[in-house]
């Protein structure tokens, strides 16, 4: 869905964005993560074709964005991490006059402003002026501005931030929904939590460059756990290896092992039983969350 | 209804039902008063102040309206929603031109139908009408070319010089149809005006005049707009205007003397145009990078939109230059090129605090030019001088070598300050 290609973005004296590329898959909820001034922004508003970048290519939906803006622009959805409202006009107005603006019919305007409040949980604000709202509000309103005309692709620049723990539930519920829909997202957020919730995929940005594409579903399938035993026992790297169905990532002192299992809860049972069997004297066989985090600060260590 | 969008919320947020009433409440207190000072009668006075209150309000109030349209979306972070939209070009300055003044419009036909009802001389209403409805379309479409134009360049805080310029323009159309309002006469009294060999009034081809520049105001606008929505464009239509201003000025030399005065007037506006645009444009080095960049790959195409519009104007004087120094006409000995404002601007452009350009800019003008020659002139070192304006020395082929070592190092300090922003 998304093709990135060799994208150079480039500020007086900075390189924001070097010779980036990556693919997204249609359907898929990608994570954009990277530490301040990575270039998520840039990126983010570069495959809006809201900048111009130096050189490169982006293709979304098979739309060459640099050389067909106003045609990218109507397939996706875009907000801004300095999103603004219509701070006079009522939600309704807000919502109204965005779909009008891109493109949907003003007697299918109702529909759609209900189906997104819907979705929002903002359907009790809509007669509410947009400058009376809280943060949280102005967020999800901003939101169903996005995603009011059901574009092919949504790029989202931080959009959990200032929302409540519930409010962030919401959201993740509502970008589940939207993948359901067929809607590719791609999000950038500093809260990798957040992220985990719902992302399927993640890039990690830093300094311009991507270090890192994986799928975070995926991981999550070869599950890690941590062996301990009571006492050294010797060479125990080569003993774990001649196991079966067990990756050995990493041994410590002939003690402690950080082992790596594909499969299910049965299997789990099987290598304990194996383990035992051995008469290795095991006190702790712990499984370990893989979650996003881990995998970023994991990049991020091994390349620095 | 399928109402353009931009112009349903311009009403939303301008055509207040407060205003709705306030306006012709306002305006009916005036009246009232100017309606007891002509002794109760609705006389000349109130005729007077009725146009006086239409271009108040067309200019000082359209302009503002017109400014904060197109600003205020950017200081309210809600551009890029507008960047983002279907809406073409056409649709969104229609939209924010006529949504975001139809309520000053609505006080102006107050002001107007007023004036018809209580000026003594009706004879030239019409002519009065088409002057006040045109000049104030022209005001505010200025005004709305130049928000465009502080939008680019990042100085969104610049309402109060466009509404001071709007002012200025009140007052110049004041002064057109304040004669045609007070004399019947005005019409007959004028003299005619010979264009292209055409007999036309003073006040037709000022009316005429008028039309036109308001057409290049759109014009202008819809393609700062395009830019805005990320629609690529030649730079033909600068071109164009060029082209235009120069065929428009030229119907004003008498025919006998066209030959003499036509390549020198042409070479003139280029000039003009050449120094107006490049203080208008946002000179962002990275501009330049993309153009080399596309001209080593040889895509002339996205050349061509990269291209300063400087640049063309600069060439085309470039090229009547030739013609004019063939025929070097009579009383035009000497013909003074200075394209060092250029780049001095695109200098201090590229420098760390661009905002200031324009300021720098024109103080170190005033240096080089003034302040500096003044100096070497009193102090009887004429020579010195001359290196500011090589025509002053006596020698062409000094004043070449002055030209060579002017052009050498303001090119060598401005290729320095690029690359080092690069």
């Amino acid at each position: 869905m998304i093709n990135v290609e060799q994208l150079i973005f480039e500020y007086p004296n900075l390189r924001a964005l070097d010779e980036v590329s990556f693919h997204i898959p249609q359907g898929s909820i990608t994570a954009l993560v990277g530490p301040n001034g990575a270039g998520k922004t840039t990126l983010l508003r570069c495959m809006a074709a809201l900048d111009q970048p130096m050189s490169g290519n982006i293709r979304i939906g098979g739309i060459d964005v640099l050389e067909h803006p106003r045609e990218c622009h109507r397939i996706i959805g875009y907000l801004s991490d300095f999103f603004g409202l219509y701070d006079r006009l009522t939600v309704r107005q807000c919502l109204h006059y965005v779909a009008r603006a891109q493109g949907i019919a003003d007697e299918d305007c109702e529909a759609a402003i209900a189906k997104v409040s819907k979705g929002l949980y903002i359907t009790d604000r809509l007669d509410v002026l947009a400058g009376t709202l809280s943060r949280g509000l102005r967020q999800r309103v901003a939101i169903a501005q996005a995603i009011i005309h059901s574009p092919r692709v949504v790029l989202l620049d931080e959009p959990a931030s200032g929302l409540d723990p519930e409010a962030r539930h919401e959201l993740a519920e509502l970008f589940l929904e939207l993948q359901k829909q067929g809607m590719t997202l791609l999000v950038s957020s500093h809260i990798l939590a957040e992220l985990e919730a719902y992302s399927t995929d993640m890039l990690v940005l830093r300094q311009g460059r991507i270090i890192e594409q994986v799928a975070i579903k995926t991981l999550t399938h070869a599950q890690d756990f941590k062996l301990t035993l009571a006492t050294p026992v010797a060479n125990l790297a080569a003993l774990l290896q001649s196991i079966d169905k067990l990756i050995v990532l990493k041994t410590e002192h002939d003690q402690s092992a950080l082992l790596q299992i594909q499969g299910d809860s049965l299997q789990q049972h099987e290598l304990l039983k194996n383990l035992l069997a051995r008469n290795l004297p095991v006190c702790e066989f712990a499984k370990i969350s893989n979650n996003l985090q881990d995998a970023y600060l994991e990049t991020i260590r091994q390349r620095p | 209804m399928n109402l353009n969008p931009e112009f349903q919320r311009q009403l939303q947020l301008e055509f207040s039902s407060a205003r709705l009433v306030g306006v012709p409440l306002i305006l009916g207190v005036i009246f009232a008063l100017t309606y007891l000072i002509d002794d109760y009668h609705f006389a000349n006075v109130t005729a007077q102040s009725a146009l006086g209150l239409f271009l108040l309000m067309v200019s000082f109030w359209g302009a503002r309206q017109a400014v904060d349209s197109v600003l205020d979306e950017q200081r309210s972070h809600t551009w890029d929603t507008q960047r983002l939209s279907a809406l073409d070009p056409w649709t969104m300055v229609c939209g924010k031109l006529l949504g975001s003044t139809l309520v000053v419009w609505y006080g102006c036909v107050i002001c107007l139908v007023v004036y018809g009802l209580a000026a003594n001389n009706t004879s030239n209403f019409f002519w009065v009408c088409g002057y006040a409805i045109t000049s104030g379309l022209l005001v505010q479409n200025l005004s709305l070319l130049l928000s465009l134009i502080a939008l680019r360049k990042g100085q969104i805080n610049s309402n109060s010089v466009i509404i001071g310029l709007a002012i200025i323009a009140a007052f110049t159309i004041g002064s057109w149809i304040m004669p045609l309002a007070e004399d019947p006469q005005a019409l007959q009294n004028k003299a005619n005006i010979a264009w292209y060999g055409l007999n036309v009034t003073d006040q037709l081809l000022t009316l005429i005049t008028v039309c036109l520049a308001l057409f290049w105001c759109v014009v202008g606008n819809y393609r700062l707009m395009a830019q805005e929505l990320r629609i690529r464009t030649l730079p033909w239509v600068w071109l164009a205007f060029a082209i235009f201003l120069i065929v428009y000025t030229g119907g004003f030399i008498p025919a006998e003397q066209f030959g003499d005065y036509f390549y020198s007037i042409a070479f003139g506006i280029c000039l003009t145009l050449c120094y107006l645009i490049v203080f208008a444009e946002y000179n962002e080095p990275m501009r330049i990078k993309r153009l080399l960049g596309y001209m080593t790959k040889e895509n002339w195409l996205r050349s061509a939109e990269e291209l300063p519009l400087w640049c063309i104007t600069f060439v085309l004087a470039c090229l009547l230059a030739i013609p004019l120094s063939f025929l070097h006409p009579a009383d035009v000995n000497e013909l003074h090129i200075y394209p060092l404002p250029i780049l001095l601007l695109l200098f201090f452009s590229y420098g760390k605090n661009p905002q200031r350009a324009f300021s720098l800019t024109l103080l170190s003008l005033v240096l080089l030019y003034g302040v500096l020659p003044a100096l070497f002139e009193t102090a009887k070192q004429e020579w010195l001088v001359a290196l500011f304006f090589p025509l002053f020395t006596d020698s062409m082929v000094l004043s070449i070598v002055y030209v060579a070592v002017q052009s050498a190092l303001i090119w060598y300090f401005l290729y320095q300050r690029w690359q080092e922003s690069v």
